[in-house]
């Protein structure tokens, strides 16, 4: 186990910056996943945290002592990489005695400590095959095999699970996820896919454009997104957002949809101001009665635990999940709403708005069951003249 | 009436099935017929001349002379002479035509734009000059008395080595001059196949601990082995008939056949003294000779090649 600090950790090819000082602190033991969409950086900081990249500027500490210039075997890390990176020419046993031979650990040793990662990986009938004779899953298996032998202080994990078809994903998952509970190693996972992310994570790092856009738990970042861009990235389908701007203080209004009003609970930036509504599909009410916004579904998609409709109001695009209790139809006419609990208010920057507490007038129990249709009653409610 | 009928139809189908079945040999008849033409027939010719005596004259006798060619040919002590220079050839030019471009390719794969062009003109230059031209260069160079090597030995203090007409130096004189030629093919091949390892797989080497050198040991070198084993194999079989040409510019087979080969005699023999029943028969023995070496060769670099996905 080892904690990791990074401050200001920064990468450039030939004067080309593409990660932009980084500042986190790993815990001991914790599993940390970093997603982001392909070209974040995601990667590349990895491979800078195990020395397969030069760090361009910054520093890389590792229970205390700088790593910048270590050599990757002497940072007490292990990789998982994305292909496997598994020797072709050697057996399983080879594969993963390999980083113990290299360390002059005597044959005997060698062979009890594979053997006993191979049982905790369901390996042992596998250990003389090949790697071009073993299955995509077995492959990753021994790849890990390979990682867990040298009992490292911290395993790096590069996307291991993109090349697996998706029943295997969710068992290599639940699998890296009880082996990590059983070793207690500190782990850095990379992944593009945001449910491995949700689900495997202790604390995840949302990165973009070489930059961390947020850092929080799951549930965190899912209930709370530091940005319009992880608002998009996490969750599928993706939250909706919606361009508006303050009516005044308190309440905004979006465009393209004169008759939607909502409160923010808190002080805005004053009339005229453009910002960012975000509503997640689970949280849009969708009914078939007269109340809310009405809207035509173009298409449901069927994700069999649930449904998704993608529902249009001129230049306005909602998807919404659908109650299962209810027939819907395409080319329907619904009706949306958007329950204030459940809004995301973002400024121009797409940064979320930080809800200022003492600015709060105590209209928020209102605000909670409040959606609006129609602005000269929502204006009346909000502005205490009805 | 019914077989009135069939008949035509028949006769069609039958037409069709037969243009059908001549289609393939079509196919292959430009490669079967080359086949034919350059390697079977003259084989087969060989194999039928070893067994007779002639003189190669149009008019002359052709006479049936049985096992007595290859029986000469063993008698031979210039025969011998030629087996284990080609076996000097082989062993002399594998460190140039397969360690040392190994070397290379390994040791400059890391090398960054600008010198690795200059290093690859370096290398490449002798593949790309005629054989005759670099053995005539060659000449100029090794001269006892005017070459360039000569005077700087010369002016290092050293007594001038008589480079092609020494009988213990002349032949590796050539296998020097052949393999100098051949660096640029052999590191070529390696190259391309040193850049073709999966990069991930040095990475997880260097993660897992391995010095440079075991990384080279280990991973390197393991997987480039069916490379090497495909240039060990062209070394072996054609060695000794690519320094064909620098033994007829330089040396002739001299001085006291030291530097003749199996391929310089057989050519001797047909060419020079006109016995094409000797020359046909020494073919021979080259042929299944080097049929059992690259057969042997082919099975073990089936061994050694991992395919790496």
């Amino acid at each position: 186990m080892a904690h990791l600090n990074l401050s200001g950790l920064k990468k450039s090819y030939d004067g080309k910056q593409v990660v932009h000082g980084i500042d986190m602190e790993i815990l001991e033991g914790e599993f940390i996943v970093i997603v982001g969409p392909s070209g974040c950086g995601k990667s590349t900081l990895l491979r800078m945290i195990a020395g397969l990249e030069d760090i361009s500027g910054g520093e890389l500490l590792i229970d205390g002592q700088c790593m910048n210039d270590v050599e990757p075997s002497q940072r007490g890390c292990a990789m998982v990489f994305q292909n496997y990176a598994l020797y072709p020419h050697m057996t399983v046993r080879q594969n993963i005695g390999y980083p113990l031979k290299v360390a002059r650990i005597p044959k005997a040793d060698i062979q009890r400590r594979v053997e006993a990662v191979a049982a905790t990986l369901a390996l042992t009938d596998y250990l003389d095959r090949r790697p071009a004779q073993l299955s995509g899953g077995q492959r990753q298996r021994v790849a890990m095999g390979r990682a867990i032998v040298r009992e490292p202080g911290v395993f790096l994990f590069d996307e291991p699970l993109s090349n697996l078809d998706a029943k295997l994903r969710v068992d290599m998952r639940i699998e890296i996820r009880r082996l990590h509970r059983r070793l207690k190693a500190t782990s850095i996972f990379v992944t593009h896919d945001q449910v491995e992310a949700m689900t495997l994570a202790d604390r995840l790092i949302v990165m973009n454009g070489g930059r961390i856009a947020q850092i929080g738990t799951p549930a965190e970042v899912y209930a709370r997104p530091a940005s319009t861009f992880v608002a998009s990235f996490m969750g599928a389908p993706a939250m909706n957002l919606f361009e508006a701007a303050t009516l005044n203080e308190r309440c905004v209004k979006l465009k393209n949809c004169e008759d939607w009003v909502t409160e923010a609970g808190f002080r805005l930036p004053p009339a005229g101001h453009g910002v960012t509504v975000g509503i997640r599909p689970e949280d849009v009410a969708i009914s078939l009665n007269g109340k809310g916004l009405a809207a035509r579904i173009e298409l449901i998609e069927e994700l069999g635990g649930s449904r998704v409709a993608y529902c249009s109001r001129g230049a306005l695009a909602c998807a919404a999940m659908l109650p299962r209790d209810i027939d819907f139809s395409e080319d329907q006419t619904v009706f949306l709403n958007f329950p204030a609990s459940a809004i995301h208010l973002f400024d121009q920057e797409g940064a979320r708005f930080q809800e200022d507490k003492s600015n709060n007038d105590g209209n928020s129990a209102q605000a909670d069951k409040s959606f609006y249709t129609g602005v000269k009653d929502a204006l009346a409610v909000m502005t205490g003249t009805e | 009436m019914t077989a009135a009928f069939s008949s035509p139809s028949q006769s069609a189908r039958r037409m069709r099935h037969s243009r059908r079945s001549i289609a393939p040999w079509l196919y292959i008849a430009p490669a079967a017929l080359t086949f034919l033409v350059w390697i079977y027939w003259p084989l087969f010719d060989a194999l039928w001349l070893s067994f007779h005596q002639w003189n190669m004259l149009p008019r002359a006798p052709v006479k049936f002379v049985g096992w007595s060619n290859y029986a000469n040919i063993f008698a031979l002590p210039k025969f011998w002479q030629a087996l284990r220079n080609t076996g000097i050839y082989v062993i002399g030019l594998l460190p140039l035509a397969v360690i040392v471009p190994l070397a290379v390719a390994i040791y400059t794969n890391d090398l960054s734009g600008r010198f690795r062009n200059v290093y690859r003109a370096i290398i490449f230059v002798p593949m790309i000059i005629a054989p005759v031209v670099a053995a005539s260069v060659w000449r100029w160079v090794l001269d006892p008395d005017y070459g360039v090597l000569n005077g700087l030995l010369k002016s290092a203090g050293i007594a001038p080595i008589q480079f092609l007409t020494d009988p213990d130096i002349a032949i590796w004189a050539i296998v020097f001059i052949t393999g100098w030629k051949l660096i640029g093919f052999s590191t070529l091949i390696l190259s391309a196949a040193n850049a073709n390892i999966n990069p991930a797989l040095v990475e997880a080497a260097r993660m897992d601990g391995a010095s440079r050198w075991e990384i080279i040991r280990d991973i390197r070198l393991p997987l480039l082995s069916s490379t090497i084993l495909f240039l060990v194999m062209i070394t072996t079989l054609l060695g000794a008939q690519w320094s064909f040409s620098y033994i007829v510019v330089l040396t002739q087979g001299g001085p006291l056949g030291s530097t003749t080969n199996i391929f310089h005699i057989l050519w001797d023999f047909g060419f020079s003294s006109m016995s094409v029943g000797w020359s046909s028969a020494a073919a021979i023995i080259l042929f299944l000779g080097f049929g059992v070496l690259a057969f042997s060769l082919m099975r073990l670099a089936d061994r050694y090649s991992f395919h790496d996905n």
